[in-house]
């Protein structure tokens, strides 16, 4: 009798080593060190690279690279966009050690991708010898620890949309600084209109007020990351907003782009949006708006910051488990750089602005009938690409940002203060970066 | 022949228990251990080293004082109370009247109420979903001709909107084992409640409820557990409504920590505080029907 | 649990009782009644069929029909067809690939979870062994575990397996039903005689033999529920292959059409495809669910979930 004992006992090992290695195992899956591994050579023969990506209709774009290179065929899989399931999709594929040679990857999700391992760094490729093509601003956002880790693939600078005849109702012009734009916002409210709206749940563009006012909430150190949210550049937009929201001169009762904005801005009820390059299209679903909008450079904060400042735009990057990052990184530069692939992800894909300053896309140049035949892209976002904040960088925990930031927004409508939402956020996110395991220290005041 | 009997079950049982072992002991045991890990990372990204070291019960700290994970356990438990009594009262209800002699079709009512069933919840969402969408909806339409403006998809509302999807694809699962229980009433029974001259709601009352009890407290936990994992519903419908946030149901939370914020540590935390929720729950049931009974 | 167990283990002898389907079940009735029970009945079923009968319109709608049209009525154009080839000749035909692997999923992962939940249950019910009340113990908190908790972890433990991904990440979870060994246990404690099988083992027959033949020839009223709720809840998985699957060629119907209707805000179109593939989902399992409720019921009644 002595064989139940043993098998039993066998079984307990058996669990026991099972167990420790499962937890050891999945502690963080993705682990492996793709960037110290040897790079791996250009194919010799025919290979066929997959790109997820949310733009639609993206493999006719494809097809036109496809046409010339015979042994680079490259398959777009359509993914749903960002958060919306696209990323997950990207990260379970990652965690399964599978996954697409490139993927579209938001400038300000890069670094949660290299947190896991994800992105292969291209300059072990020669991603650096394109770096001349596009605009430095972009390329810092793409390039940490002196590696690159992904091919800017569009952008969004930021402008003042308008509709001259509200504005002309009250006799006034685009303003030229912020506090030109709350006295504008003023008589405005006397016409029973408002100038903007104020999202509480959706942070984007507070981030890039902020970045224009000159802040740079996180900056890579040598031994970590540092935090400044509560700096004056950032201070100087939270104050501005409160103000404005207990003036009344903008509305947060509705979202940019949501059903009730299109209303109000089909009734004459909105004059303005503040907002990126890409909101050209959106605006152009507002019913009966064709010849009524305009668009003029940002204000500005007074003689500080920026004139302009960027919100969204993407990168093409080049994932962990891809076999052929020679040949993906060729296919990302000719999208991005070459006169056709620009020009056939306007029109095909509708993608936002250039990364590659001296090409905007023929269709993109001249006036535009629908706003007002003004050449709008010309003479506001190609200027306002070289007066962007140079130094921003995106942290990686972004996402996690921004919720924690819309949250301690939302608590505007009971009371709060911007200015206590972001001191507030500050201490949450450092709080968030320590469970990553991430070392973060406030950035001292100098 | 005894040392037959000694090998035979475990035999038997080897397949079962082998996947079993692989697919729920070892995923739980790897959850219960990864919940009590955490990593630290060296250098910006941790390209100068990870650290796996024990957290304690950091990760369930970090789980409770999440408000968004909270709400949305609030928020099912909110569900539960409502959704699953009027599931399982419109499910009894119907089961008895199409066991009622008084039902004429039954065999076609029976099929038109399980058909949801064989719907998955995803296709019924996107089903329900087009009924609930201003512009597609013939329902909202039909409201605003007279002057009723319906939102199914608001902050305040969808919640039930999703309480309907999940009561018209489950009603007629629960009614099906319900008429399955009622079946095994013995004739008897009734032949002497008519000899008493028992009403029908008498007979209801008195003799089938009582007798279908088992049956109701079955699927009623199973309802609870159910309500614990719900994800299909919402996460699909959130691409059509903006009050249907990353955190909304436990699950989603956990699948949004997982694998929008990489924090597998902190997902694996949430995930055994949905399987102990859901266990609790149920346990709280089926003491609470218990001692009702003794 | 043990309260429901203890009552499971009464039922069938109560069951087997029970008199096929008397007539004259109601006490009381009368013709007013009937109308009033059928008229409820009958909106109940409007209830449940209303979206269906929408889905059946729509998917004859061209996109633009489907916003300008009473969506109770068919619209100006009657786009059946075109839409039904559109849905099964889209990107190369997949999604016929989508159905063909949830019937792989479904019918493989059925049929092996109800063979090996026999398996187990009938030797937990008709065998003595220690650990036999740890085992049916462990087996039983199983039942109450949610499906989506363990999901999570699996696809972790599956990830470093290098199994994530592939078929088998989906089909090996499916291959396991504590609640169908649960069920056949409780069966195969009621409704099989411990003599029958003493009689085949003079006979001469091995213990896997009499489990192969005496054994799934009486276990099998529960064998067909513990095969449809199998069946069904695999069928109706969402969360497990939507954790495990990256590629979209290994999904099931349900991830498929949820990808498709994911896209409709951007590309109209795809209204029309995701209408006519959640018709030509619906259909079969309509069908399938009418047949399949006949032997549902059987196997409920004879056996097992009480």
């Amino acid at each position: 009798m002595t064989a139940p004992v043993s098998r039993r006992q066998l079984l307990g090992y058996g669990l026991g080593a099972a167990v420790m290695a499962s937890i050891a195992g999945c502690a963080s899956p993705g682990s492996t060190a793709v960037n110290a591994a040897p790079t791996i050579p250009p194919a010799g023969g025919k290979v066929t690279l997959t790109y997820w990506s949310w733009l639609k209709n993206l493999q006719k774009v494809a097809d036109i690279w496809n046409a010339k290179n015979p042994n680079v065929q490259v398959e777009t899989v359509w993914i749903p966009a960002s958060n919306d399931g696209g990323y997950q999709k990207l990260f379970s594929a990652l965690a399964a050690h599978s996954g697409p040679d490139l993927a579209q990857i938001e400038m300000r999700k890069l670094p949660a991708f290299i947190l896991v391992n994800g992105l292969v760094d291209l300059s072990r490729y020669g991603a650096d010898d394109h770096a001349g093509r596009y605009d430095p601003t972009l390329w810092n956002q793409v390039s940490y620890n002196g590696g690159v880790f992904g091919i800017p693939q569009d952008s969004g600078p930021v402008g003042f949309f308008y509709q001259d005849e509200l504005l002309e109702q009250v006799g006034a012009e685009p303003p030229e600084t912020w506090d030109d734009w709350a006295a504008l916002a003023g008589e405005l409210r006397r016409a029973k209109a408002y100038l903007d709206c104020f999202p509480l749940s959706d942070p984007s563009i507070f981030t890039a007020y902020a970045t224009q006012s000159g802040a740079t909430w996180l900056k890579t150190h040598d031994d970590g990351w540092s935090i400044d949210m509560t700096g004056d550049a950032t201070m100087r937009v939270a104050r501005f907003f409160d103000n404005a929201i207990k003036k009344d001169l903008v509305t947060t009762a509705y979202e940019p782009f949501s059903p009730a904005w299109f209303s109000a801005a089909a009734n004459g009820k909105l004059a303005s949006i503040t907002s990126a390059s890409w909101a050209d299209a959106l605006i152009k679903g507002v019913s009966g708006a064709k010849g009524k909008w305009r668009v003029a450079d940002m204000p500005r904060w007074g003689n500080a910051g920026y004139g302009s400042t960027y919100m969204g735009g993407s990168t093409a990057a080049v994932l962990a488990n891809s076999q052929h990052p020679h040949e993906a990184l060729q296919f990302a530069t000719w999208m991005t750089t070459s006169q056709e692939g620009i020009n056939t992800l306007i029109e095909h894909c509708g993608i936002g602005w250039s990364p590659c300053p001296d090409i905007i896309g023929e269709s993109r140049k001249g006036p535009s009938e629908f706003f007002s035949g003004q050449s709008y892209n010309e003479e506001v976002f190609a200027p306002a690409v070289k007066q962007q904040n140079p130094d921003w960088t995106w942290g990686p925990l972004t996402q996690q940002t921004f919720n924690i930031l819309s949250d301690q927004f939302r608590k505007q409508a009971s009371g709060g203060t911007l200015v206590d939402a972001v001191a507030r956020a500050e201490g949450e996110i450092m709080t968030a970066f320590r469970q990553k395991g991430l070392s973060i220290r406030k950035a001292d005041h100098s | 022949m005894t040392k037959h009997l000694k090998y035979t079950p475990w035999v038997l049982m080897a397949p079962f228990l082998a996947l079993f072992l692989l697919t729920f002991i070892l995923p739980i045991l790897a959850a219960v251990g990864s919940s009590f890990t955490k990593v630290r990372r060296e250098g910006l990204f941790g390209e100068e080293g990870i650290v796996s070291e024990f957290a304690w019960f950091e990760n369930y700290a970090q789980a409770l004082a999440d408000g968004g994970f909270i709400a949305s356990i609030g928020r099912m438990v909110l569900f539960g109370l409502v959704q699953v009594p009027v599931m399982m009262l419109l499910a009894t209800v119907l089961a008895i009247l199409l066991e009622s002699a008084s039902a004429r079709w039954p065999g076609f009512f029976r099929a038109a109420y399980f058909l949801p069933y064989g719907i998955p919840g995803v296709i019924a969402t996107i089903l329900w979903s087009f009924l609930y969408v201003p512009g597609l909806s013939p329902i909202i339409d039909a409201a605003a001709v007279v002057g009723i403006e319906l939102n199914f998809l608001g902050p305040s509302t969808v919640l039930w909107s999703i309480a309907n999807i999940v009561t018209w694809t489950y009603t007629g699962y629960n009614m099906m084992i319900i008429i399955a229980q009622l079946k095994s009433i013995p004739g008897e029974l009734y032949e002497a409640a008519r000899v008493d001259g028992a009403s029908g709601w008498q007979v209801a009352w008195k003799i089938q409820l009582p007798l279908i009890r088992p049956a109701l407290v079955l699927t009623t936990v199973f309802s609870i557990i159910g309500t614990m994992q719900l994800f299909a519903e919402p996460q699909v419908l959130s691409t059509s409504s903006t009050a249907i946030d990353s955190q909304y149901t436990p699950n989603l939370s956990a699948y949004t920590t997982a694998f929008a914020y990489n924090a597998y540590n902190a997902a694996a935390a949430q995930a055994v505080l949905i399987a102990l929720a859901a266990f609790i729950l149920s346990f709280a049931f089926l003491r609470l029907t218990n001692r009702k009974s003794v | 649990m043990t309260a429901t167990q203890t009552r499971l283990d009464h039922q069938p002898a109560r069951t087997r009782r029970a008199a096929p389907n008397s007539r004259d079940r109601s006490a009381g009735r009368s013709k007013a009644s009937t109308i009033i029970t059928t008229g409820i009945l009958v909106v109940v079923a409007l209830y449940f069929l209303v979206p269906v009968y929408w889905v059946v319109l729509a998917a004859t709608k061209t996109t633009e029909d489907l916003f300008a049209s009473n969506g109770f009525w068919f619209g100006s154009s009657f786009n059946l067809w075109t839409n039904v080839v559109q849905v099964l000749t889209y990107d190369g035909g997949v999604f016929v690939r989508w159905f063909a692997n949830s019937v792989l999923y479904a019918g493989v992962g059925a049929v092996g979870a109800t063979y090996f939940a026999a398996a187990g249950g009938y030797a937990l019910a008709k065998y003595e062994f220690r650990g036999r009340n740890a085992i049916f113990g462990t087996v039983l908190g199983g039942v109450l575990v949610p499906g989506t908790a363990i999901a999570l972890p699996l696809f972790l433990l599956f990830s470093q397996l290098g199994l994530a991904n592939t078929y088998w990440s989906v089909l090996l979870p499916s291959l396991v039903s504590p609640f169908g060994l649960f069920l056949c246990r409780i069966y195969a404690s009621a409704s099989m005689d411990t003599s029958l099988m003493e009689a085949a083992r003079l006979d001469g027959a091995s213990e896997l033999r009499i489990f192969h033949t005496l054994g799934l020839k009486i276990l099998t009223p529960a064998l067909v529920t513990v095969f449809l709720f199998q069946l069904v809840s695999i069928w109706n998985n969402y969360f497990l292959p939507l954790v495990m699957l990256a590629d979209s060629s290994l999904y099931p119907i349900t991830l498929g059409l949820n990808n498709w209707s994911s896209q409709v805000e951007r590309l109209p179109e795809f209204y029309e495809l995701t209408t006519g593939g959640v018709l030509l989902s619906v259909i079969p399992l309509g069908i399938a669910m009418i047949v399949l409720q006949r032997f549902w019921r059987g196997g409920l009644t004879e056996g097992a979930v009480k």
